[in-house]
C-alpha cells in the first residue's frame, strides 16, 4: 500500500516535471502562427476594398466600436489589405518554448513566476478562467515588441486640432528602448548583468525640436517587480539638471500630448493597477501593413535614407493612411483598481500572434467614449533594410484622438531595429547629464 | 594673467569665426546643428518706468566630428549678444547720469544716520563720472555704460558663452571615459534657485537679480573635465566619477553697477559711495585681482551614483568666494578709522567646500525628497569689526516635489509641486554679523500645464526668514507654436526694512542704534532689498 501511494507520488511528480518543462507544439504553433493554415476571412471583405460611410454598416462587426463610429461620420476610411504572417524572432518563439512552462500567476495581481523569457502564457484565454485577462496581460508586458532593443530615430509627434486641422505643436525626438531582462535575442541573454535593482526594461526619450523644450530627457525604468513604480528622471535643458519625477502620476498627459503616460504602447503601468477581464477573441480589422506599400509622408522627414514617415489623413489630419488586415484579436477589459482614476476603462485589442495592443478605446468615468488608440505597425521585412528577418512588429505610427476635446496627436516613426543604437549606457541617469548641453 | 585669458578667448573667437564662414566645406557644414533664439524682454518697475528693455540674440551649435579612437565626439558652442535699451530709454533712473538722493534711497527710507549724514549717496557707473572710484573698483565695478547696453561684447569676450569640445573613449572593461575642454558650465547639485553645491562657475546677477535660469547667468569658463562613467555594478545601479579644473582666470560674481537695474544688496551702490568723513573716504580701496597662475586655478571631484531608488553624489571643490569679502583698512595713525584713501580692499579668499546630495523617491508619498549639504572652510562673511570675519559655513537644501493631477483644475496634465528649505549656518558666528547665525529662506512653487502644455501658468514664493522679506512671482507662458513663446509676470516683493546696529553710528551719537547702512544690506538679502523692485515682465521669444 504504501509501496503504491509512493508510486503513485512519484508518477504524480515527473508528470508534473514533464508538464511544467513543456508547452505542447500545438500551443506554439497556434500562439505564433494563427495563420499557417488560413487567414482569417469575412463575408464582405475583400483586400483592396475601401470601407467607409456608405459602406461601414455591412462590415461593422469587424471593426471596434470607435473605429466604426470614425468611419460612420465619414472622419476616416479604410482600404483593407492581405492578412501577413507577422512572424516574432525565432528566439523569441524558443525562449517560450523553453521558459513557459514553469510561468504561472502569483495569488495576488500582479504577480508572477517562472517568467524568464519568451511568452508567459502562450495557451488560448478560456472565458471560464477568471485570471485570462491577466495572463493575457502579462503576455503583452513580457511581449517581444521592440525586441531585445531597438529605437525610434526620430519620431515626429504633431499635436492636432481636430476641427480645423491645425498642427499646434510638432516635437521630434530620439525614442530609445532596451529590455535588461527577457532577452531572447541580442547579447547577452536573457538578461544584462549587473542589474543590482533588477530592471526589466528602460526608455529613453531626448527631445531634438522645438527649441523651448530642446534637450529636454526623459529616462524611465521599470522593474521586474510589477509592484514597484517606475523610476523617472527628467533633464530640463533649461535648468541643466536631473530631476527626479514622481511617476504614480500615471494619467498624467506623456509630454503635453492626448496620450496618458499609462496609454503608452497602448498600456504602460502596472498589471496590479487593473483589473483585467478576458472578452472573447474575435476577427477585426487592425492597423497593420507593409510600410514600403504606402503612400508616404514626403515633407515630414528627409534624410540620407531616403526614408520617409507615414501621412496622415482623414479628418484634422488624424489618421494614418494606411492598409488594415482582418486579424486574430484578443479583446481585453481593462478597470482601474483607484476609484479615483479618470477613467471608467480600456478596451484593448491585442493582436494574438504578436501580443502589441494596435488599438484601444479609453472611457471615461460616466462611461462614454473618451479616446481612441490606434498604432500602426508596418512588417519589419517591408521597412528599412536593417529591420528585415528582426521579426518585430515596428511600430510606425500612432494616433491618439480625444474624442471629446475633438484633439489628437499622431505619431509617426522612423523606427530601427539595431543594437548599437541603445547600449546600456543610455539606460543611466548619467547619460542624461552627458547628452544634455 | 589676463593676457593668457585674452589668448583663450582668442583662440575660441577665431574658431567660431572659421565655423561661421566654413560654408565651402560640405561635410562640416552639413554636419553642423543650429538653432537659437531671439527675445526681447520689457520690463516696467513700479515709480521708476521701464527697468529693462533687452534685446537677446542667442545661437547655439552642435558639430560632430567622426573620430577612431573616440566616440561621441563634437564641438558645441553657444553666442549671445544682447543691448538693453533701458539706459537710453529710461536714462533719468538708470545709466550715467541715475542719481539717488541719499544711499539705499532704492530700498529704504532715510530715517537713520547712516544715509543720512555718514555715508554719501552711491556713484552710478563710477568710470563714466568718478575717476578716484573708477581707479579703485577698476577690474570689478569698472563698467561704462556702453558696457552695461552691451554687457556680453567685453574684453573677457562674453559674447562666446560656450565653446568647448567633448569626447567619449571606452574602456577595456565596458566603463566610459569622458573628456570635455573649453569654456563651459559645469553644474552640481539639485537645487532650483539657491547656490549650494552648484557654485562651480560665477554668477551674473546684474541680468535680473537671482530670478533669471542660472543657465543664463552663470559665467561660463575656461574648464578641463574628465568623467570616468562606470555604470551599474553589483550594488549600485549606476555609478561615476569626475574631475573638474577650471583653468580660466578668476571672475568674481557680478555684482551690478550703481545706476542699474539690477544689482543685488545694493552692493553696487554701497561699493561706489563715500564715507563722509573730511574730504571723504571712498567705501572701496582696491580689488583684489588674482593673476592666472596655476595655483590660482579650481579643482574639483565629483562621485556620483543610484543606489536602489536613492541617487546621490559626494562633491569636494577648492575654488575662490565669488561674493567679496571686506578687508577694513585701518590707519595705524588712529587705531579705529580708515586710511584715507579708501575704508575697504575686497579679497576673494580661497575656500574648500565638502559636500553631497541625494533624492530618494517614495513610493508611498509618490514624491520626491532632496538633500543637498556643502560645508565650507575659508569663506569670510561681513561683521562690523574689521568688514569681515573668516568661518566654517554649513548650507542645506531640504526639497520636496510631487506632480499631482488634479481634474478639478480643468487639465488632465500634472501639476509639478515643489518645495524647499534653505539654511545657512555659520560655525563662527560673532554678534557683529548681520547675518544671522542661522537663516532660512523657504521657496515654493506651483506649475500647471493647459492646452498640451502650451499654457503654463506657474507662481513662485520665496521667504526669507531673518529679512522677513517675501518674493512672489505668478507667471503665464504661452506657446502657441514651435517658434513663439511669452511669458508675462509680476514678481512682488515685501519686507526688507530690518536694520542692523553701525559702530561708525557711535560717531553720530548713535552707537547701538540699528541703522539701514550699511551692514543691513546683508541681513536684508537679495528679497528684501530689492523691495522697491515690483515689477511687470514680458518676454517675448522667437526660437528657431
Amino acid at each position: 500500500m504504501f509501496n503504491k501511494t509512493l508510486l503513485l507520488l512519484a508518477v504524480s511528480a515527473a508528470t508534473s516535471i514533464v508538464s511544467a518543462a513543456e508547452i505542447p507544439e500545438a500551443v506554439i504553433s497556434q500562439s505564433f502562427f494563427p495563420y499557417a493554415d488560413s487567414v482569417p476571412k469575412v463575408d464582405n471583405i475583400n483586400v483592396g476594398m475601401m470601407i467607409d460611410q456608405n459602406n461601414v454598416d455591412s462590415v461593422k462587426e469587424v471593426l471596434d466600436p470607435a473605429m466604426y463610429r470614425f468611419i460612420k461620420q465619414g472622419d476616416y476610411s479604410i482600404t483593407v489589405g492581405e492578412t501577413t504572417d507577422f512572424a516574432l524572432h525565432q528566439s523569441y518563439i524558443d525562449a517560450t518554448r523553453r521558459y513557459a512552462g514553469a510561468t504561472a500567476l502569483g495569488n495576488n495581481p500582479g504577480e508572477i513566476t517562472g517568467s524568464v523569457a519568451g511568452r508567459p502564457f502562450p495557451q488560448e484565454p478560456r472565458l471560464d478562467d477568471p485570471r485570462a485577462g491577466e495572463k493575457l496581460a502579462f503576455n503583452y508586458k513580457y511581449g517581444y515588441n521592440w525586441g531585445d532593443s531597438a529605437a525610434i530615430y526620430p519620431f515626429y509627434w504633431k499635436y492636432r486640432n481636430m476641427v480645423t486641422a491645425k498642427v499646434e505643436r510638432t516635437v521630434k525626438m530620439n525614442f530609445h528602448f532596451l529590455n535588461i531582462t527577457h532577452r531572447t535575442q541580442q547579447e547577452p541573454f536573457p538578461a544584462l548583468t549587473p542589474n543590482p535593482s533588477n530592471l526589466f526594461r528602460g526608455l529613453y526619450v531626448q527631445v531634438l525640436e522645438p527649441f523651448d523644450v530642446k534637450n529636454t530627457q526623459l529616462l524611465i525604468q521599470r522593474f521586474e517587480d510589477d509592484l514597484k513604480r517606475d523610476n523617472a528622471y527628467l533633464y530640463l535643458g533649461f535648468q541643466r539638471r536631473v530631476r527626479r519625477l514622481s511617476s504614480g502620476q500615471t494619467t498624467d498627459a506623456f509630454l503635453g500630448s492626448d496620450i496618458m503616460i499609462e496609454d503608452f504602447e497602448g498600456y504602460n503601468g502596472r498589471i496590479s493597477d487593473m483589473t483585467w477581464t478576458y472578452k472573447g477573441t474575435k476577427t477585426l480589422l487592425l492597423p497593420m501593413y507593409n510600410h514600403n506599400d504606402m503612400d508616404l509622408d514626403t515633407k515630414t522627414h528627409k534624410d540620407k535614407d531616403g526614408y520617409q514617415v507615414i501621412k496622415f489623413g482623414g479628418k484634422g489630419g488624424c489618421f494614418p493612411e494606411i492598409t488594415w488586415q482582418l486579424r486574430k484579436v484578443y479583446v481585453v477589459e481593462s478597470k482601474p483598481v483607484d476609484a479615483n482614476h479618470p477613467i471608467s476603462k480600456r478596451e484593448h485589442y491585442i493582436d494574438a500572434q504578436t501580443f502589441t495592443i494596435p488599438r484601444n478605446i479609453t472611457y471615461d468615468r460616466k462611461g462614454d467614449m473618451w479616446k481612441s488608440w490606434l498604432i500602426g505597425q508596418t512588417h519589419p521585412d517591408h521597412h528599412l533594410p536593417i529591420n528585415k528577418g528582426t521579426g518585430v512588429s515596428v511600430d510606425d505610427s500612432f494616433s491618439m484622438v480625444d474624442i471629446q476635446a475633438n484633439h489628437c496627436t499622431t505619431g509617426q516613426f522612423k523606427g530601427i531595429v539595431d543594437p548599437a543604437l541603445t547600449p546600456l549606457n543610455k539606460m543611466t541617469v548619467q547619460n542624461l547629464r552627458a547628452s544634455g548641453r | 594673467m589676463r593676457k593668457k585669458t585674452i589668448t583663450l578667448n582668442t583662440i575660441a573667437a577665431a574658431v567660431v569665426t572659421t565655423f561661421s564662414i566654413s560654408h565651402s566645406v560640405d561635410v562640416f557644414s552639413k554636419e553642423t546643428e543650429w538653432s537659437g533664439f531671439i527675445e526681447n524682454a520689457t520690463y516696467v518697475r513700479d515709480k521708476k518706468g521701464l527697468s529693462k528693455f533687452r534685446n537677446t540674440a542667442q545661437a547655439e551649435f552642435t558639430r560632430s566630428i567622426e573620430s577612431e579612437r573616440w566616440s561621441n565626439v563634437r564641438i558645441s558652442g553657444v553666442l549671445r549678444g544682447s543691448y538693453d535699451g533701458v539706459y537710453d530709454l529710461n536714462d533719468d533712473e538708470f545709466g550715467r547720469d541715475a542719481q539717488e538722493d541719499y544711499l539705499g534711497e532704492n530700498w529704504h527710507d532715510n530715517s537713520t544716520v547712516s544715509s543720512q549724514a555718514l555715508l554719501r549717496p552711491g556713484v552710478a557707473f563710477p568710470c563714466e563720472n568718478d575717476p578716484v572710484l573708477c581707479n579703485n573698483l577698476d577690474g570689478y565695478m569698472d563698467e561704462d555704460e556702453h558696457d552695461a547696453k552691451f554687457p556680453e561684447f567685453n574684453d573677457r569676450l562674453d559674447f562666446i558663452r560656450e565653446l568647448y569640445i567633448t569626447a567619449d573613449r571606452e574602456l577595456s572593461n565596458g566603463d566610459i571615459l569622458n573628456i570635455s575642454f573649453g569654456k563651459q558650465q559645469v553644474i552640481w547639485g539639485k537645487t532650483d534657485l539657491f547656490r549650494v553645491l552648484d557654485v562651480i562657475n560665477p554668477v551674473d546677477y546684474s541680468r535680473h537679480n537671482i530670478y533669471d535660469e542660472l543657465e543664463d547667468i552663470r559665467i561660463p569658463q575656461w574648464m578641463l573635465t574628465a568623467e570616468w562613467r562606470m555604470g551599474p555594478n553589483k550594488v549600485l545601479d549606476d555609478s561615476n566619477l569626475s574631475f573638474i579644473w577650471n583653468i580660466d582666470k578668476f571672475r568674481p560674481n557680478n555684482l551690478g553697477t550703481c545706476g542699474q537695474p539690477y544689482k543685488i544688496i545694493d552692493a553696487g551702490c554701497f561699493f561706489s559711495s563715500y564715507l563722509n568723513l573730511g574730504p571723504g573716504i571712498p567705501i572701496i580701496h582696491d580689488v583684489e585681482d588674482p593673476d592666472w597662475s596655476l595655483k590660482n586655478t579650481q579643482i574639483g571631484f565629483k562621485w556620483e551614483g543610484v543606489y536602489k531608488d536613492t541617487t546621490f553624489s559626494l562633491n569636494a571643490l577648492h575654488y575662490r568666494q565669488q561674493l567679496p569679502s571686506l578687508h577694513f583698512r585701518e590707519n595705524p595713525a588712529a587705531p579705529g578709522t580708515p586710511l584715507a584713501d579708501g575704508v575697504f580692499d575686497i579679497h576673494f579668499p580661497r575656500v574648500t567646500l565638502l559636500g553631497g546630495s541625494v533624492d530618494y523617491y517614495s513610493m508611498n508619498m509618490d514624491a520626491v525628497w532632496r538633500l543637498e549639504m556643502a560645508y565650507t572652510q575659508g569663506e569670510e562673511q561681513p561683521r562690523d569689526l574689521n568688514g569681515h570675519k573668516e568661518t566654517d559655513m554649513l548650507r542645506y537644501v531640504i526639497g520636496f516635489d510631487k506632480n499631482l493631477v488634479i481634474p478639478s483644475l480643468g487639465t488632465s496634465s500634472a501639476f509639478l509641486i515643489s518645495t524647499q528649505l534653505f539654511g545657512e549656518h555659520i560655525l563662527d558666528h560673532e554678534k557683529d554679523m548681520p547675518n544671522d547665525e542661522d537663516n532660512w529662506i523657504a521657496t515654493a512653487l506651483v506649475k500647471g500645464f493647459y492646452m498640451n502644455n502650451r499654457l503654463s501658468p506657474q507662481v513662485i514664493i520665496a521667504h526669507d526668514f531673518a529679512a522677513k522679506a517675501t518674493a512672489v512671482a505668478p507667471s503665464i507662458s504661452w506657446t502657441p507654436d514651435n517658434h513663439w513663446s511669452f511669458n508675462l509676470a509680476l514678481n512682488v516683493k515685501f519686507g526688507g526694512d530690518e536694520k542692523f546696529p553701525w559702530s561708525v553710528s557711535a560717531a553720530a551719537g548713535q552707537p547701538d542704534v540699528p541703522q539701514a547702512e550699511p551692514l543691513a544690506r546683508f541681513l536684508n538679502g537679495p528679497i528684501g532689498v530689492a523691495n522697491q523692485e515690483d515689477e511687470l515682465q514680458l518676454t517675448v521669444r522667437y526660437g528657431f
